[in-house]
């Protein structure tokens, strides 16, 4: 018995382990391909090539970029809080990857006659977790920008602050109606929920709602406002260089994933997809999302502070209620 | 002062929600077709753009139609040069003609804007369509004299400034120049 | 006084003011090319017309011809006037060449700055253009006569102004020439201002030529150094090269010009062989080496045996700073002075000139009678002469009592008198024309001891002492050069008296040297350079420090000098110039010239003038880069700036280790010079310097006693050691482009001197002295007082051999 349970238990850490291995491996690579992509379809929408000197088509770009950041230098600015100042860019970092560990990528397999699902971890509060984490990421941009000691980090920074707080409220309204429907806060089960119809039809609002709000808690075009650069230098990673703002560019990029992913599982079915394997439909639908999110920030200009703050707490929080209600009232009925 | 970018003003908030929608799926269709367009843009190393001869970019020091050098060290281009990248020794010929001892240019500093060749008396300092002058050793990019001058006189073949100046150099005396009488003759009693 | 209305602006001016003074006034600048304030007015340029809106003549005027009137109401912007302008500048530039950009004054050219704000660009006139030919005008001024717009300014400087007559206006018509009979050099040593005075570049700077532009350089208000007027001029640099010299407009002392000693004396501050490099024993050393080196020597002297000699062509800080030093450290000096005679003069001058006494070189103009008594101004002080000529124009009699056959740019008298008698002609004159009647105590008491006319022996002109009874404001002008210290106490006296005699009476010295009068300040009786080098010709002293100063060039007793330096065991020189000093010094330490130092000097008025630091120092980038392009080397620091100032060095030599700042030597020169205590920063003296006030001396007054006239004369000749323009003060010999206007070496004698020694004019004669004979070329002259022979202290003569006087059998013909 004895026996056996260290084979079950050094089995599940091998499992465990290669698992966060391809995730890892998976979101940073995304991550890297990820940018050259949004530069190349920048660049077609601006009628112009993007980068195309680094190996065929520009494909080496993201190792020419990491290359770069990994040997560039590391400046801490003289009237920055040190130890804050270097940590911010982890925290962004750390919490975008964990929001993947609840997010499922597949139906459960049988390896070697055991079952394994096909999720980092299983938690029945998954969706609380999410929200957690992100709650979490403010404080890499608004540490960052405040112990950069500079007026433009910092005005970045309290932008930052300011919007996600707002529109976590939006973010988690919208997703009650889904929890409603699912019946359950694990993403697991709300997955399984969607075996027949996405919830994307069945609550087009709070999609709607969800895509917005999540757009803006991670700070893309058109909600960029915390590091609006034609305003605020770099808004607030204006005083980072090197990996340390490679750290935040990553951690932008790997919620860009996390949020294609979030939309999936929420909305779009998750894993579920004819004819293809589980994963390989949430990875086709995480760049689907990051694609339209793309094409977003080439279409629409960057929305002035005011018209931020209107949208979130005059439309969206009001709309994702009254969405509650209404949902509410259709599974009672 | 609001500024309405849609012609009618939207007769209700149905009909406003209608063309605010409207309008983004206008922007959103026209970014998706540019994606499909050919790019405008040119390559630079591949394809070398043809610039038109009075583009500005290396400066040259031109020489007159004599083979002389043009510069007669005025300081004018100096005194113009925004950037005061120009600098310069006049000295004297034993004819007389007034020249550059040394001539330098600094690239590394020079923002081609042209004011010099437009300061320029003699038609000497022309700037030249020939943008390619990056260096890895920014000293490299300060030219001297012997680096500047050329064998030609630019785009302007025929001028020679002593010719008409009036001075007293090889090129011509007093009353030899275009467009000069002779000399006066001081001590005639004529009218 | 009028009230007048220009541009709809009124104001008063004083009755005989011109319009275009009164426009000045209100800041309004009309263009103008022959109006000059120093020369005045002839319209002949016509571009200075304004519009007379209401006047007794209304229209186009002239408005440098116009006298401002009551209720006169005049419009310079009126578009009739201002095109009558366009059209003149557009005629004026009818034959003007197209050379702007080779002709040297491009870009503080009047003529061009006209023409450019006049609006005219093209020339329209189809026809050719008049040429002249040009003339070599000697080393000093560029002539390139197409530029002329003939607006006489340069003639009536030339003639009216300074008074020399060889060049003027030729031909007629349109061929009115500006230039000399025949080319050559131009005999008025003021010739450099008709560059500045010339509108356009007829007249340019020969020895500044292509340099550089006006933009170009670095300007910066100076004072002159090379005599003790010290006149005002600006200092331009470029590439480290003090490049050009022009005068600097000061009402007080030198007016709008300058001499051309002044213009062209700077050449030294940027010689290439300028030492900037310490030396030890004649191998280059690094300024710390070599300081330290020499500390240790020093210190292992005795203080007695170290001596220090100064020089008055130092300014005022290494003046003070030396002189604190040997007091620190206990060495004999500061010398400033050859001799006791020398220094007593000085301490005179400087004691005597009171406040309200004193007249500056801006006043001397207003005087109606002037005296000289031993000078010779266009020599000595070429400016005062240019004053002189000023006054005399206004109707002023100039009288000279000199030995010397002084020669002036106007018309004066001059009563050749020998030396010794000059303070006893002073005497007689001021006996024979002021009435005792009205004088009281001291002043009767003075007058009374005054000399009457000797009973055997020429007469004094009676014109003189006419004059010198009418004249409501007469000035004394004092040389101290070959008058006894004697005199120069009466010369006050004399002004003083006049003043008891109810006329406002004026006293003028004119020093040996720029600073001289801060070295009288400063300098004790004591210790004076002959004194210091006996002693170290006996062995008293072993170590000399001569601070800027050139013994070869000053000391009159070459053998003297050389057996003190045969003896002495070390010798420091600081200096900027390349003198046979330096190169015989054991430790030689570089020192700045005033343009990179700056520095206050006071001149022979006591008016204490700064003349500001022009640029950081440093090897001209002509040297460095030979005649090619600067070398390709860069880096922070200046090559060749190791040289720092003279009293810095001085101060560090006596051992104080600290970087001794303006303030703390202002403090040094009131621990000695009480008189210069008080003085405001140099930022704020006033731009006309500021005048020290002297304390109360009346207790000196009247006391001078005249020494009777030794009776039993010797016959020796006297020798006479004179200034010249050019050749004999010492920076501006350093000067190359002065080398050719220096005189021809030459001995001066009176006709009845030659005639009693049989020479005639021009011949070679040889004077026998005690190391071998000097031969030179006579000089016979008229207007010369017998028994005095008069030599230049020219570089080329050794005059430094001949000693005091010499006897008639030593001198013959070669």
């Amino acid at each position: 018995m004895i026996d056996m349970d260290l084979q079950t238990w050094i089995i599940g850490y091998g499992v465990l382990i290669l698992k966060l291995g391809a995730v890892l491996l998976f979101l940073l690579l995304m991550a890297a391909y990820l940018v050259l992509v949004e530069r190349k379809l920048l660049g077609r929408i601006q009628v112009r090539y993007g980068p195309n000197r680094a190996g065929k088509y520009g494909l080496l770009q993201p190792f020419a970029d990491t290359i770069k950041m990994m040997t560039k230098e590391d400046i801490v600015p003289d009237a920055a809080d040190r130890i804050i100042f270097l940590l911010s860019p982890a925290v962004v970092a750390i919490t975008a990857l964990l929001m993947f560990a609840v997010i499922p990528f597949g139906p459960d397999i049988t390896v070697y006659g055991r079952r394994v699902p096909l999720v980092v971890t299983d938690i029945n509060v998954g969706l609380l977790f999410i929200f957690a984490l992100s709650s979490l990421g403010v404080y890499g941009a608004a540490l960052g920008g405040w112990s950069s000691n500079s007026k433009y980090s910092l005005l970045g920074g309290i932008r930052g602050a300011a919007q996600m707080v707002s529109y976590e409220l939006a973010l988690g309204l919208s997703l009650i109606p889904v929890v409603m429907e699912a019946g359950s806060f694990s993403l697991v089960e709300i997955v399984n929920a969607q075996a027949e119809l996405p919830f994307m039809l069945l609550e087009p609002v709070a999609f709607a709602i969800f895509f917005i709000s999540a757009m803006a808690e991670i700070k893309r075009i058109p909600f960029d406002l915390p590091e609006a650069e034609n305003e605020l230098g770099a808004g607030f990673h204006t005083e980072y260089s090197g990996m340390r703002f490679g750290l935040f560019f990553l951690g932008e990029y790997v919620h860009m994933q996390v949020l294609g992913g979030l939309i999936a599982v929420f909305f779009l079915g998750g894993w579920r997809g004819p004819l293809l394997p589980g994963p390989v439909w949430l990875a086709l639908k995480i760049v689907l999302v990051c694609l339209v999110m793309i094409w977003i920030r080439g279409t629409l200009p960057r929305l002035r502070y005011d018209q931020l703050m209107n949208l979130g707490w005059k439309v969206l929080i009001p709309a994702a209620l009254l969405n509650v209600v209404f949902t509410g009232a259709r599974l009672l009925w | 002062m609001r500024v309405d970018l849609i012609d009618k003003e939207p007769s209700g908030p149905i009909q406003a929600v209608w063309e605010g929608a409207r309008a983004i799926a206008a922007g959103f269709a026209l970014t998706l077709k540019h994606l499909f367009r050919k790019p405008i843009t040119e390559e630079y190393p591949e394809f070398k753009r043809p610039l038109p001869s009075r583009t500005r970019a290396r400066i040259v020091l031109t020489r007159d139609p004599d083979g002389g050098e043009r510069c007669v060290a005025c300081y004018l281009c100096s005194a113009v040069c925004p950037v005061s990248c120009i600098s310069m020794q006049s000295a004297e010929r034993e004819d007389g003609r007034r020249y550059a001892a040394w001539f330098r240019i600094n690239f590394a500093r020079c923002i081609y804007c042209g004011l010099c060749e437009e300061a320029c008396p003699t038609s000497s300092i022309q700037l030249t369509p020939m943008f390619e002058t990056c260096e890895r050793d920014i000293l490299k990019l300060v030219y001297e004299k012997e680096d500047l001058l050329v064998n030609h006189g630019g785009k302007d073949p025929d001028y020679n400034f002593y010719k008409h100046a009036g001075v007293v150099t090889a090129i011509g005396g007093k009353g030899e120049h275009a467009g000069e009488d002779q000399p006066v003759n001081v001590r005639s009693n004529m009218p | 006084m009028p009230k007048l209305i220009i541009d709809d602006r009124e104001i008063e001016v004083a009755t005989g003011t011109k319009v275009i003074e009164a426009a000045a006034q209100l800041g309004i600048s009309i263009p103008r090319f022959c109006y000059h304030p120093a020369l005045g007015s002839v319209g002949a340029c016509r571009v200075c017309a304004v519009k007379v809106l209401e006047g007794p003549a209304k229209g186009i005027q002239m408005s440098c011809m116009l006298e401002a009137v009551d209720g006169m109401q005049v419009s310079t912007a009126d578009r009739e006037a201002v095109e009558f302008r366009r059209y003149v500048i557009e005629w004026l530039m009818m034959n003007h060449p197209h050379d702007c950009p080779v002709c040297d004054e491009g870009g503080h050219c009047l003529l061009q700055d006209m023409t450019v704000s006049g609006g005219h660009g093209l020339r329209r006139f189809p026809g050719k253009k008049r040429t002249y030919p040009d003339q070599d005008l000697g080393p000093l001024v560029q002539h390139e006569m197409n530029r002329c717009i003939h607006c006489y300014r340069c003639a009536r400087f030339y003639q009216q102004f300074c008074g020399y007559r060889d060049l003027g206006v030729l031909g007629i018509g349109n061929r009115t020439y500006f230039g000399r009979t025949a080319g050559g050099r131009l005999e008025s040593p003021f010739s450099g201002n008709l560059s500045d005075i010339c509108p356009t570049g007829v007249f340019t700077d020969k020895p500044s030529r292509f340099i550089g532009r006006r933009w170009d350089y670095q300007r910066t208000p100076t004072v002159c150094i090379h005599c003790s007027l010290g006149c005002h001029a600006v200092t331009s640099v470029r590439y480290r090269q003090v490049a050009r010299q022009e005068a600097r407009m000061s009402a007080a002392v030198n007016g709008w010009f300058l001499c051309d000693r002044g213009r062209y004396g700077f050449f030294y501050a940027s010689r290439a062989d300028r030492p900037r490099q310490a030396a030890i024993k004649g191998e280059t050393a690094g300024m710390e080496e070599a300081l330290a080196h020499a500390r240790s020597r020093l210190e292992a002297l005795a203080p007695a045996a170290v001596a220090v000699i100064g020089s008055p062509r130092s300014s005022t800080e290494v003046l003070a700073l030396t002189e604190r030093a040997a007091r620190l450290r206990g060495w004999r000096g500061p010398a400033f002075f050859a001799d006791v005679g020398a220094a007593l003069k000085v301490k005179a001058a400087v004691s005597r000139l009171e406040a309200g006494l004193a007249v500056s070189l801006g006043e001397i103009d207003q005087a109606d009678f002037i005296l000289i008594v031993g000078a010779d101004p266009i020599n000595e002080a070429p400016m005062l002469a240019l004053a002189l000529r000023q006054a005399a124009q206004k109707g002023a009699g100039v009288w000279v009592v000199d030995p010397r056959p002084v020669s002036l740019p106007f018309e004066f008298a001059h009563i050749p008198t020998a030396p010794k008698a000059l303070g006893a002609v002073l005497g007689r004159l001021l006996r024979k024309s002021i009435e005792p009647a009205g004088l009281d105590g001291p002043a009767a008491r003075f007058h009374a001891s005054l000399p009457g006319d000797p009973a055997s022996g020429p007469e004094l002109p009676a014109r003189a002492a006419e004059l010198l009874a009418a004249s409501r404001r007469p000035i004394i002008v004092c040389g101290t050069g070959i008058v006894a210290a004697e005199w120069v106490e009466l010369a006050a006296d004399a002004a003083l008296l006049l003043r008891a005699a109810q006329k406002k009476a004026g006293l003028f010295y004119v020093l040996a040297e720029a600073n001289a009068f801060a070295a009288g300040l400063l300098t004790q009786l004591d210790s004076t350079t002959d004194r210091v080098l006996k002693a170290a010709a006996e062995g008293d002293i072993q170590a000399l420090v001569l601070v800027e100063n050139d013994p070869f060039a000053t000391f009159p007793d070459r053998r003297l000098l050389e057996q003190a330096l045969a003896r002495i065991e070390l010798l420091i020189v600081l200096d900027y110039l390349d003198t046979p000093a330096s190169r015989r010094a054991h430790v030689f330490l570089p020192t700045q010239t005033l343009y990179e130092s700056g520095g206050i000097f006071i001149n022979q008025e006591g008016r204490v003038q700064y003349s500001a630091a022009a640029f950081a120092g440093g090897t001209p980038v002509r040297e460095t880069g030979g005649r090619d392009h600067p070398p390709r080397v860069y880096g922070s620091g200046l090559p060749g700036a190791a040289p720092q100032p003279a009293g810095q060095l001085v101060a560090r030599l006596a051992g104080e280790e600290i970087p001794i700042d303006i303030r703390a030597q202002r403090e040094y020169f009131s621990e000695q010079a009480s008189r210069l205590a008080g003085l405001p920063d140099t930022e704020r003296l006033p731009p006309d310097g500021l005048r020290l006030a002297l304390r109360n001396i009346s207790a000196e007054r009247f006391k001078s006693m005249l020494p009777p006239v030794p009776a039993a004369e010797s016959d020796d000749i006297e020798i006479i050691l004179t200034e010249r323009t050019f050749g004999t003060e010492e920076l501006s010999t350093y000067s190359a482009c002065l080398e050719t206007l220096e005189d021809e070496t030459f001995a001066g004698v009176s006709r009845q001197d030659a005639e009693a020694l049989g020479i005639r004019d021009g011949d070679r004669i040889a004077i026998r002295t005690e190391n071998g004979a000097v031969e030179l070329a006579a000089r016979v002259c008229d207007n010369m007082a017998a028994g005095a022979m008069m030599i230049p202290r020219l570089r080329r003569l050794p005059w430094q051999t001949l000693g005091k006087s010499i006897r008639r059998r030593d001198i013959r013909k070669a």
